[in-house]
């Protein structure tokens, strides 16, 4: 076993922390710089715009390199945002740290006061969350534009739910050409709007006083009551502007989804954002005006499927969905082949010819007696019966997700099942429909060697985000905002809150601890100030109290400046900082930082977010933040620091520690 | 054809612990454990080097089970500590380092090893003496009346873990959750001979602290897909479901013979008649109005579709660990073969409904008495989470212990500077006889004495890693001075609770450093008990585990001082 001292003063982890981090600064704010990963064993590149993905490229094999790898896949598969905040904070905090390290301040101070400050700053920012249902009021009453009267009411133009969504929103006719509806539309409006207030102030104040209730079921949010909106978003379309920091192409996407859920959960009751119900089709090739999101299923197959396509044209088709492969091979989990089993023929059969033909014309002969045309299958799927089943006029595709199956299941009333013997001709679903995708300008599609199909069923709840582009390298990263964007909403309408966004929180957060790090200079020469539990882990001479907090304070510094240096608001790193300092003051100076913060960001003026010219009037764009992505971002950034911080040795075990014995680096090591 | 290797001789090691490795490597162990030492301890990173997994810990079982020591000396140490470990949970550090403190001061005092083995004996026969007698000062008596003391003993196991990255708030939530816990395992109809029933931590990570909790009954994981069609089950009244539980495979694989080959014809399946027999099973079960089959390994899928088609719940992969607490909460029998079981086999349930926690969805069997509980465990990052599983379970256990015996000791090094001046006041005033029926002279008794005393002390001070330590002269209690101030005379400005928190500094307490490494004034008088026991938030221990911990301590001690020579085999 071999043994390493981290140096205390320059403490290696905290090290390698800041310099690893220190690579995912321009990926932080609404504006960011791609780029490129060049794998230099293919050639092959890759652009990112992701810490995710960043992470992934980087040679992690130090143990500060796994943590962060570690806390950066754990916040992306909870939250699917906040990992670039999460890695820009963790290098400041880790600077700041060895900073304070330099001047002699002890580790469980250093531990104690920055969570506890932290902590604070969590709570100090409350006041900038705005309830969901708040938001929409707000928004949706800025954009309906008072006109001859206040009686103006939208109406919802009817959309046919198999008809495609372009990259255009929903038409949507003003009620005013009917006096007839003006009135009783709006007399509907406004009871329903009564009646909204009730049930939301009873759904956000169960939120509060369970943290249970919104967890149970994270993959579909209810929002009842919500349906009788008086604008055209749909009580979501606003909100989703205001996550989507200026990212237009996925905020039409994302409208197009709320207007199909809606109107599907109006004809079902209730109305929701069902992220479950969302799938994507990547289409690299074409320009990104042809992303659009399409009921159904949508995905490529090979020329030779596409071909069968043409003899099921309006026809509705019988659809099997199949949880595991579909090969001869494949048994279900847990089952292990005998390998001690021997099979004997008394009589050479001659016409049964090759081994495998045998499962390939039952499994073929099944699939024609129960008259299915369309087979999903979760897992892979047998070359060779591919080709009988073109043959046969049957379509059969791999490597479908388990949410398509579950959607088709739904409609179809199709059951998966594992194996083709399992009765499957009973499970088998009908209904479905197939046609060749194709681009809202109606361009044929050529990819190459894969044809986009589209795959649905009467009343199906899923929803294909085909996802375009005109540089391939760019795919992967068109996908990941997509999903970030949504998961936003998502965890937006979960949290039933959202914070100020444009840098409000953090502005209040470096606010609040510099008042904190001054009040604590304050109490010098006084008692130690007892907090926590208990007195080990308590008691810190308030010059180092100070210290911590400045070190704190200087990770949203550092966090603002770079954001403002990002999206061009600053030239320079020292113009953010005077700009920053600006705002400080004048918060102090006003009082009360929050009511300077909430009065600027009402005014849009801070360090306004939105760097994409909007369309429209300005004054309706805000900017929000989701509540938990974010200070769980924070928590997990500081959580990680401190780890390593507090670490102070490294034990090697296994095989590698022999090597270090006989390596040029043992001198660095003692054995036991 | 054979070679014949010669044998190669035995090594012999004469007097093991006059040598400069063994020092030096107990020394660095005692370095690495000291430094673990309480709730401001520093953690190690433990890992293999090539990019495996990374543990982040400052626990005793974790880096124990990890270090791999290779000198027999310390062998033995580290397996007497790990085996005290896995009896009592707690305690492991604190045996560990004052292990390696008795042997490194007692062999530094040059008196013959069979003299410090029975004065050490004799001291801690007076210390245990001390602690189960009424009079002892450092203890006090757990009364489960009343939640406070037993939140104590879970809070300060929690805190003494760093690695776990808990606040306050967390602290206190996670020390409710674990008494809660607790309280469900103990049965509510006690007859003859009671059992504790158990807690089951299911892991749910990558989310908050405070998103933990405790339910009554089992949670069973199963996937997705399966979660979404979950139909109603058969039941036999409304509050009663029969539950049958299988701990053998029932995926269809037929039996594996080791050796030898099965010769089957062609047109004969195995695979069929071996999914016909399951089918059997799965007739019998609707039969019998089973409403739950659980399985701890994989159920067929055209089991599983036939079982539905039936309204039964079917639910496999279980895994072993739900199965003695499954069966013990059913009351049924784990049924081991799908040729031929009976009807006694089956149990019953209260009911069964799904949850889901984050991305993770379960099946939830409520029992009619619940003596087996589910501790749904978050915490935000993998090695964080084993760090907290590893301490809630400690504190169950420890719970669990302290019911056998409703005492706990002052925590916060506390009970070991109480115990250090108890043992320096006694042999103060010890009478002649006793020094001659240990065969020794006085002075010799002093100076093992104080050594044992001052290793004692140094276990007291591995709390501190920033810091300073004090001790008072009227209760013996451990007092934490914060660093950063500039040194003052007077010590009573800064300090304002001792280390376990029953004494507040309201009073001159006669304060001096504790230091272990120098001799100390003796004490006139004995060390007192504190008067009140008003604190809320006091820091305790667990009376049996450090009890034990202490005797494992000196023996093991006494035990490597003993050893004359090694003989290692090396082929």
């Amino acid at each position: 076993m071999a043994f390493r001292d981290v140096n205390s003063r320059r403490h290696i982890g905290l090290q390698q922390l800041s310099s690893l981090a220190s690579t995912g600064r321009t990926l932080l704010g609404p504006v960011k710089s791609c780029k490129f990963i060049v794998d230099e064993s293919t050639n092959q590149s890759m652009l990112i715009c992701s810490a995710v993905r960043l992470i992934e490229s980087l040679d992690l094999t130090s143990a500060a390199g796994q943590l962060l790898n570690e806390t950066i896949q754990a916040q992306n598969k909870e939250f699917k945002t906040g990992m670039s905040t999460l890695l820009f904070l963790v290098g400041a905090w880790s600077n700041a740290i060895l900073e304070c390290l330099q001047q002699n301040v002890p580790v469980s101070a250093i531990v104690s006061v920055m969570s506890e400050g932290l902590n604070s700053c969590c709570e100090k920012v409350q006041c900038l969350q705005i309830s969901v249902h708040d938001v929409n009021e707000e928004l949706c009453s800025s954009s309906v534009r008072p006109n001859t009267s206040n009686s103006k009411t939208y109406e919802i133009g009817l959309v046919s739910p198999l008809a495609g969504f372009g990259s255009i929103a929903s038409p949507v006719r003003s009620a005013d050409d009917n006096n007839a509806s003006v009135i009783s539309g709006s007399g509907v409006t406004a009871s329903s709007c009564k009646q909204k207030r009730l049930t939301h102030s009873r759904y956000f104040g169960a939120l509060a006083t369970s943290p249970f209730s919104s967890q149970l079921d994270d993959s579909r949010v209810c929002l009842s009551g919500q349906s009788a909106h008086p604008c055209e978003c749909y009580g979501l379309g606003h909100l989703a502007r205001a996550l989507s920091h200026g990212n237009e192409p996925n905020m039409k996407l994302l409208k197009s989804i709320v207007a199909y859920q809606h109107k599907r959960a109006e004809c079902s009751g209730s109305s929701q954002f069902n992220i479950a119900e969302i799938v994507t089709c990547c289409l690299p090739g074409l320009p990104e005006s042809c992303s659009c999101v399409c009921p159904g299923f949508v995905t490529l197959v090979s020329p030779e499927q596409a071909t069968i396509i043409k003899h099921f044209r309006d026809k509705p088709l019988r659809i099997l969905l199949m949880d595991g492969d579909l090969t001869e091979e494949y048994r279900h989990l847990g089952f292990t082949k005998p390998r001690n089993v021997r099979t004997v023929l008394d009589r050479p059969d001659l016409q049964e010819g090759r081994p495998g033909d045998v499962w390939l014309n039952t499994t073929l002969d099944i699939l024609i007696r129960s008259e299915v045309n369309l087979v999903l299958v979760k897992g892979n799927v047998c070359e060779n019966l591919m080709e009988r089943c073109v043959a046969n006029k049957i379509l059969v595709i791999g490597s479908v997700a388990q949410k398509v199956l579950c959607a088709f299941g739904e409609v179809s009333g199709a059951r998966p099942v594992t194996y083709l013997t399992q009765r499957s001709a009973s499970c088998a679903g009908s209904g479905a429909q197939l046609d060749l995708w194709t681009a809202s300008d109606g361009r044929a599609t050529d990819l190459g060697e894969l044809v986009p199909v589209r795959i649905r069923v009467r009343g199906i709840a899923l929803l294909t985000a085909v996802l375009t582009t005109a540089v391939p390298a760019k795919m992967q990263l068109v996908e990941d905002q997509f999903w970030t964007f949504v998961y936003r909403l998502h965890h937006a309408l979960s949290d039933g809150k959202v914070f100020l966004g444009g840098g409000a929180v953090e502005l209040l957060c470096l606010s609040h601890s510099q008042a904190l790090a001054e009040q604590s200079l304050k109490l010098a020469n006084k008692k130690p100030v007892k907090e926590f539990h208990g007195p080990w882990l308590a008691a810190s001479s308030a010059e180092y109290k100070s210290v911590v907090l400045q070190a704190l304070a200087s990770g949203w510094s550092q966090y603002l400046s770079a954001i403002m240096c990002n999206t061009a608001k600053a030239a320079s790193l020292f113009e953010a900082r005077t700009l920053i300092e600006h705002h400080l003051k004048q918060a102090t100076d006003c009082g009360s930082p929050s009511a300077y913060v909430l009065k600027e960001f009402q005014m849009g003026g801070m360090f306004r977010g939105g760097p994409v010219p909007f369309t429209g009037s300005a004054e309706g764009f805000r900017v929000y933040d989701n509540v938990t992505a974010k200070t769980e971002a924070w928590r997990r950034a500081l959580d990680l620091v401190l780890l390593v911080l507090q670490t102070d040795a490294e034990i090697i075990s296994g095989p590698q520690s022999n090597q270090l014995l006989n390596s040029h680096a043992s001198s660095e090591f003692m054995f036991l | 054809m054979s070679r014949l290797e010669a044998k190669k001789p035995s090594l012999f090691i004469s007097d093991p612990l006059t040598k400069d490795t063994v020092s030096q490597s107990l020394s660095l162990l005692n370095r690495i454990l000291k430094s673990c030492y309480g709730p401001a301890g520093r953690l190690k990173q433990l890992h293999n080097g090539v990019g495996g997994y990374v543990c982040i810990t400052s626990q005793s079982s974790a880096i124990l089970g990890r270090l791999s020591v290779s000198h027999p000396v310390l062998k033995v140490l580290t397996a007497s500590v790990q085996n005290h470990i896995a009896r009592f949970s707690d305690c492991g550090l604190f045996t560990a380092i004052l292990c390696c403190s008795l042997i490194e001061n007692f062999k530094s005092l040059h008196v013959p090893s069979c003299t410090v083995i029975k004065i050490s004996k004799h001291l801690l026969s007076l210390c245990t003496d001390y602690l189960k007698s009424e009079a002892c000062g450092c203890r006090v008596s757990v009364d489960f009346s009343n939640l406070k003391t037993l939140l104590c003993l879970a809070r300060s196991i929690l805190t003494s873990k760093p690695a776990c990255m808990l606040n306050a708030t967390e602290v206190d939530h996670l020390a409710m959750l674990i008494v809660k816990a607790f309280m469900f395992t103990i049965p509510c109809h006690v007859e003859t001979k009671a059992v504790l029933g158990k807690c089951v931590t299911v892991p749910v990570k990558g989310r908050r602290v405070l998103d933990s909790t405790v339910l009554p009954g089992l949670l069973i994981e199963t996937p997705e897909i399966q979660f979404a069609k979950l139909l109603s089950v058969k039941r036999i009244s409304s509050d009663t479901i029969k539950i049958a539980l299988f701990c053998v495979s029932m995926s269809g694989d037929l039996f594996n013979p080791e050796e030898g080959t099965i010769t089957v014809h062609h047109r004969i399946s195995l695979e069929m008649s071996e999914l016909n027999q399951l089918l059997n099973v799965g007739k019998q079960l609707v039969n019998d109005e089973v409403g739950l089959v659980v399985c701890q390994k994989v159920i067929h899928p055209s089991l599983k579709q036939y079982l539905k088609e039936n309204q039964v719940m079917a639910v496999d992969r279980a895994g072993l660990s739900v199965m003695e607490p499954l069966s013990q909460m059913t009351g049924s029998k784990p049924i081991a073969s799908i040729h031929s079981f009976s009807p006694s086999c089956y149990g019953s349930l209260k009911d069964v409904c799904t949850k889901s926690f984050g991305s993770k969805h379960f099946v939830h069997l409520i029992p009619n008495d619940t003596v087996v509980c589910s501790l749904v465990l978050c915490n935000r990052n993998e090695t964080a989470w084993d760090e907290l599983k590893c301490a809630c379970e400690t504190a169950e256990h420890v719970l669990q212990l302290t019911i056998k015996e409703p005492l706990a000791l002052l925590g916060g090094g506390c009970t070991e500077s109480h115990l250090a001046s108890y043992v320096r006041y006694k042999t103060c005033s010890l009478s002649t006889s006793s020094f001659k029926d240990v065969d020794c002279s006085q002075t010799q008794y002093q100076l093992i004495a104080d050594a044992f005393c001052r290793s004692l002390e140094s276990v007291a001070c591995s709390l501190s890693h920033d810091d300073e330590i004090l001790t008072d002269m009227v209760y013996g209690h451990c007092w934490l001075v914060p660093s950063g101030f500039p040194s003052v005379s007077n010590w009573s400005d800064l300090l304002s609770k001792c280390g376990c928190g029953i004494n507040s500094n309201t009073q001159n307490l006669n304060w001096r450093l504790l230091q272990p490494h120098f001799g100390s004034p003796t004490i006139q008088s004995c060390p007192k008990e504190p008067s009140v026991d008003a604190a809320d938030l006091l820091t305790l221990d667990c009376f049996a585990a450090k009890y034990s911990g202490l005797q494992v301590a000196v023996e093991t001690a006494n035990l490597i001082l003993d050893l004359s020579c090694i003989i290692e085999d090396q082929n």
